[in-house]
């Protein structure tokens, strides 16, 4: 059950850092946009470089998140393996 | 016959001049309208319209967007360029500008900036257009925006992505239908610009939508009592916190106006085990309020700030209880000074409406104020374009963002959130002694022997110091 439980936990570790290797990657690339979006002196060009701006600080908000996750997730797994998770359980049932 | 008239216009013109100046030297000083001009200096422009609007209404003046009175001197705080020892960071890099709010709660808030929107209430102080507006914008940024005192508006709650609810003192959220659907709570004891001081808004300028949010009658009044209703001892706020964590799993955090009790009242918010706090700056703004509390009221954004942050160091929460200052931030220079002093976030309310009106204020001037285009009394509310006025603060906050990360990028930093006290030095030696930052005058070797060398300077004022206490005490 806990060897189940552990997998599914490494698979979402796993899949969490592709998604944060990804959202870098296009953050890279939406800035890039901006950089080249803003060198045209046109109002709507400016405009859309400005949501790639946001789009890049938010892509860049996800790769922070999935960080942080990826951190809970090795916490909980350690947590599977010290058999703690089964023990905080049972004593929340005896509360 | 062009020129026959501006020879006639500069006749009038040169005749009225010499007979107004001939006239001003000499009346009599006392008899003389000239004596408007050292009077008005002696007691101040805003002064001398607030005592003849006082004189007029017989009530406090209600002045909007806060105090004009800078008590935080920001200008006195530099940031600490590098070149060489340390190298500036290269720029193809990105500035990560995410902050996290909340960290030990269920439900941690990330925001992709570290701006949000202030307490601006629908109804008390803005329409509802521009509360949409602001709402929009802060989604489009991947920010937050406040409701301020208010109820749930619904409009405001599908546009925002992250939306914090005030839990207020008009008692307009505090249920749970409304506060579970909120992103993070904000307990809303006090703001800046009106410390912890009684609100009233007139039935009279209460409409029907305005009544619908807030669920009051035909008639009554929206009242803000000075206590939150509930919340008479300590152990009532701290049994309010832990149950809307219990019920919610979202950051709580408390807001209150600064004060020089300010680490007394943040020991109970560190009892209460809130998740952030927000601290409102005597500059703070406010959609109208009595100019003694505005200007006569509370403690500057920075000391605040500083203080707030030395004291959750001291008390090792400074990762669990995020702080977020607020209060008079103007530009991008401010704000990110106020996060190298200790915020996590800042929130901004007045540039942020200046910035939402910016464009259509032409609509407003000269004959209206531009305020009258987003307050919730003001006469040309309905003429606000709305996507306009959102994508303006939507190009303000980047443009501020991107002023922000030139400034990590000269520091050498990677993220916002890694700027800190040592990347900044003060010109005074009286911001350098409250704040802890090193003065910029002398070398870092040399701080402590400045101080030494300058100390009789100080001690006639520590003198003072020690005769104030010595008078309480007896």
């Amino acid at each position: 059950m806990h060897q189940d439980l552990k997998n599914i936990l490494s698979y979402m570790q796993h899949e969490l850092n592709r998604i944060e290797t990804m959202a870098g990657t296009l953050s890279t690339i939406e800035r890039e946009h901006y950089n080249k979006l803003t060198n045209f002196e046109h109002r709507e060009l400016v405009d859309i470089a400005v949501e790639e701006q946001n789009a890049a600080r938010q892509l860049g908000t996800m790769k922070q998140m999935c960080l942080t996750m990826t951190q809970q997730i090795e916490g909980v797994k350690k947590a599977i393996d010290r058999n703690e998770l089964g023990e905080s359980a049972a004593r929340a049932e005896t509360h | 016959m062009r020129r026959l008239i501006e020879n006639f216009i500069r006749s009038v013109i040169n005749d009225n001049v010499d007979k107004a100046i001939t006239r001003a030297i000499r009346d009599q000083y006392t008899e003389n309208l000239f004596e408007m001009i050292p009077a008005t200096k002696k007691v101040g422009l805003t002064n001398l319209m607030e005592i003849v609007m006082r004189a007029n209404q017989g009530t406090p003046v209600s002045r909007p967007l806060g105090s004009p009175i800078h008590l935080s001197p920001w200008e006195k705080i530099l940031f600490n360029p590098v070149h060489l020892f340390r190298f500036p960071t290269p720029e193809s890099v990105g500035i990560s500008t995410s902050i996290t709010i909340g960290h030990r709660a269920r439900k941690p808030m990330t925001i992709s900036i570290p701006i949000m929107i202030a307490a601006m209430s629908f109804g008390g102080a803005l329409s509802k257009s521009a509360k949409i507006a602001l709402a929009k914008a802060a989604t489009a940024v991947g920010t937050a925006t406040n409701t301020g005192e208010a109820g749930l508006l619904e409009e405001e709650r599908d546009a925002a992505h992250l939306l914090i609810g005030q839990y207020n003192r008009g008692g307009w959220m505090n249920t749970s239908d409304k506060y579970k659907r909120l992103d993070a709570i904000e307990i809303q004891l006090g703001q800046g610009a009106q410390g912890s001081a009684p609100q009233r808004t007139s039935a009279k300028n209460i409409g029907e939508d305005f009544r619908e949010v807030y669920g009051l009658r035909e008639g009554e009044d929206a009242l803000i009592h000075s206590r939150l209703p509930g919340v008479n001892t300590k152990d009532d706020f701290i049994q309010l916190v832990r149950r809307l964590k219990d019920e919610t799993g979202i950051p709580i955090g408390l807001k209150i106006a600064a004060t020089h009790h300010l680490e007394k009242e943040l020991q109970i918010a560190v009892e209460a085990e809130v998740d952030f706090v927000t601290v409102d700056g005597a500059e703070g703004g406010t959609h109208g309020g009595a100019p003694t509390l505005q200007d006569d009221v509370g403690l500057p954004t920075l000391f605040a700030i500083a203080r707030a942050n030395e004291f959750l160091a001291r008390k090792k929460v400074i990762r669990d209880i995020s702080l977020l200052a607020t209060g008079g931030l103007v530009t991008p220079g401010q704000m990110l000074k106020a996060i190298a002093l200790g915020a996590d976030g800042v929130y901004i309310g007045t540039a942020a409406i200046m910035a939402l009106v910016s464009e259509q204020m032409v609509k407003a001037v000269p004959f209206e104020p531009p305020t009258s285009l987003v307050v919730y009394t003001g006469k040309m509310t309905d003429q606000l374009d709305i996507d306009k006025a959102a994508m303006n603060l939507v190009r303000y906050l980047n443009a501020c963002v991107l002023e922000m990360e030139q400034v990590a990028i000269t520091l050498g930093k990677t993220a916002i959130t890694d700027i800190a006290k040592s990347d900044l030095c003060t010109i005074d030696p009286f911001v350098a002694k409250a704040t802890g930052l090193q003065l910029g005058y002398v070398a870092p070797e040399h701080q402590g022997r400045f101080f030494e060398e300058t100390k009789p300077l100080f001690q006639p004022l520590e003198g003072q110091a020690e005769d104030q206490r010595s008078s309480i005490h007896h």
